[in-house]
């Protein structure tokens, strides 16, 4: 390095410049490559850290609970004492719940299988590509659909006494019928929001609802024997 | 070629730190710290504080039970309880070359190991073998009701007889 | 003080044999920064620059990552916590006492794992629900949402089979009332139940299946489908951040 020279080769880089890229996109490509330019930053340190810092605050959150409290422990099991009640863990009370008004067959295949298939074909329908208001387009006939498909669900469930399921139905569909009966034009704030929601929002949000209540029902209010408790009385 | 993370930052002072390399410190100190304490933690944690295998201490009965000048094995707990004239005194039958059971052989008056060849007279010394140390004595006391007992934890090496 | 810690820190890295395995250096500038994560066989996973939108909290509330941090939690202090367990009936019960009374450390172990499980099945739920709600689900990534949906039955299996390792009433009966939700499947569900139990009841055969899904089988496939999920992350041109759903024409 002795050699005075007439330019001095720099390994900086300046970091606002994102390079042009050029590619030839042919048939079926396994990267599906989009060709708009956007601001990018460096992964290190922008994404490392930030990512870090997201982990380390969820770890002190689990060391500071595991520090505080316990996670249970019963008895030995015994085959020859079934505890009262004999509860599943947290996340398929809601399944049990619902197996007290179905048989299993009902209550544990077919309605979970059917939300996974469910969730597993999302995306491969195009209802849920456009992410168009539901009422926005053949109002009336939609209202109609809504209303059959609601009423014979409601009775379905009344018939067979689950009401814990029927009262999250009927609190969506009534925010959908606000949501319907809200005009385009002059909407504003939350209704306006809640015009723009496609029917893909309200069967997810129907699905999230219901297994927020059956799980909380599952896990606070019931008691030996299955039977309804009022968790801050028992 | 620029080696220093901090290369952008003009470098601090005799007296002087920039809250930059403040931070920086203070974050791989307490980095530094958290993992020298999970370290700890853990190797705490990795050595059992109970174990469950027999105790070292081995009842081995009355002294009447043994014959005068002899040399008996017990393989289960592996100490030869010897008796002689002068008194009693217990012996590792552990091989101290790699670990075997040793015997005790009466035709020969010598304690042997099957595995490589050692060989040791009845009072742990080695006659030949690849075997590096002598059995070792183990102490052996009386205990209130007139039994021997032998920890096998405590090597002696002031060879004393217990007499009976 | 400080300065001889620099000094020192600067002939560590001057070092023959730090040289020999951090071969791209450190350093300030864009390149290095590039070569960090270029470079690196566990990093190089990420690209090496990313769009500025992706980062914002609001878009993802990390929740993608945060799920995975838990794993890695779960997958720490499991190894950890298997060094006592021994999975056999009675024992397993008595190790659990061991852990939370004799093990140095066992209670704080065993608590950061039960709560870190608890809290992957309700990030990974969160997960699921955030990427739908901002449409993240939408073609090309409808195939990663299907691996999410794998994903998430295989956190809710390992939290399943972890369930009954205590050998304790809750463990237990909780595992009796699943098997016979399974031998409610039509046709094949005696048979299913008898393959997932190892017999006909919970028993010392069906702890042992257990353990080994939980240890072995299925966080090998959490490892696979999550390999997997990255990777489909990456193809897909990176986190997304809004863009207008495609149609996919050259199919």
């Amino acid at each position: 390095m002795s050699d005075p020279k007439d330019f001095v080769a720099a390994l900086d880089s300046d970091a606002r410049k994102t390079p042009r890229r050029i590619a030839f996109i042919t048939k079926r490509t396994s990267p599906q490559v989009r060709v708009k330019d956007e601001d990018r930053v460096m992964t290190y340190p922008e994404v490392f850290f930030r990512t870090a810092v997201a982990i380390e605050v969820l770890l002190i959150a689990l060391v500071v609970t595991s520090l505080l409290w316990d996670a249970p422990l019963e008895g030995l099991a015994d085959p020859m004492h079934t505890p009262n009640p004999a509860k599943a863990p947290w996340y398929f009370l809601g399944l049990q719940e619902l197996l007290h008004y179905f048989p299993p067959v009902v209550a544990g295949v077919l309605i979970p299988g059917l939300v996974v298939m469910a969730l597993i074909i999302i995306p491969y329908f195009n209802i849920n590509v456009e992410a168009e208001g539901l009422w926005l387009r053949n109002k009336s006939r939609r209202l109609r659909i809504f209303g059959i498909v609601v009423v014979i669900f409601c009775v379905f469930l009344a018939v067979f006494d689950v009401w814990v399921a029927l009262v999250p139905t009927l609190i969506v569909a009534g925010f959908m019928l606000l949501a319907a009966l809200t005009d385009p034009q002059t909407a504003k704030g939350f209704r306006e929001w809640l015009m723009r929601k496609p029917l893909s929002f309200w069967i997810m949000t129907w699905f999230l609802v219901e297994l927020f209540v059956l799980t909380a029902i599952g896990t606070f209010f019931r008691g030996p024997g299955w039977s309804w408790v009022l968790p801050w009385r028992a | 070629m620029s080696d220093d993370p901090k290369a952008t930052t003009p470098p601090d002072g005799p007296e002087e730190m920039s809250r930059r390399n403040f931070f920086i410190k203070m974050g791989v100190g307490s980095v530094t710290v958290a993992a020298l304490g999970t370290a700890a933690f853990s190797c705490q944690y990795l050595s059992p504080n109970v174990l469950y295998e027999p105790s070292p201490i081995v009842d081995a009965g009355k002294p009447d039970h043994y014959p005068p000048d002899s040399v008996t094995l017990d393989p289960q707990t592996a100490i030869y309880v010897v008796r002689t004239a002068e008194g009693f005194f217990a012996l590792s039958a552990i091989c101290t070359h790699l670990g075997c059971l040793t015997a005790y052989k009466p035709e020969l008056g010598i304690i042997a190991c099957p595995c490589h060849g050692s060989k040791f007279k009845t009072d742990g010394v080695k006659i030949e073998g690849p075997a590096p140390r002598p059995l070792p004595w183990l102490r052996m006391w009386l205990s209130d009701d007139g039994n021997l007992m032998v920890d096998r934890s405590n090597a002696v090496a002031i060879k004393q007889l217990v007499r009976v | 003080m400080a300065n001889t810690l620099d000094h020192l820190a600067e002939q560590v890295r001057e070092n023959r044999v730090w040289r020999s395995i951090f071969r791209s250096g450190t350093g300030a500038s864009n390149l290095h920064r590039a070569l960090f994560v270029q470079q690196n066989v566990f990093l190089h996973l990420f690209s090496v620059k990313a769009r500025k939108r992706t980062l914002e909290f609001s878009a993802t509330w990390y929740l993608g990552a945060l799920t995975f941090g838990t794993f890695l939690v779960l997958v720490i202090t499991g190894v950890l916590l298997m060094l006592y367990y021994h999975p056999s009936v009675p024992q397993a019960y008595a190790d659990m006492k061991d852990l939370q009374f004799v093990v140095s450390s066992g209670v704080f172990l065993r608590n950061l794992h039960r709560w870190s499980a608890h809290a992957m099945v309700f990030l990974v739920f969160a997960h699921m629900f955030k990427v739908f709600y901002r449409g993240a689900y939408r073609p090309p990534r409808e195939f990663n949402w299907v691996i999410g949906v794998v994903l998430l039955l295989v956190t809710l299996l390992l939290s399943y089979t972890g369930y009954l390792l205590p050998w304790d009433q809750l463990a237990y009966w909780a595992v009796t009332v699943g098997s016979n939700i399974a031998s409610a499947v039509p046709v094949m569900g005696s048979k299913i139940r008898f393959l997932m139990l190892g017999g006909t009841a919970v028993n010392a055969n069906a702890l042992l299946r257990f353990y080994v899904l939980h240890c072995v089988i299925l966080p090998f496939a959490a490892i696979l489908f999550i390999a997997i999920h990255f990777w489909r992350i990456r193809k897909d041109g990176g986190i997304y951040a809004g863009e207008p759903a495609t149609e996919v024409k050259n199919r």
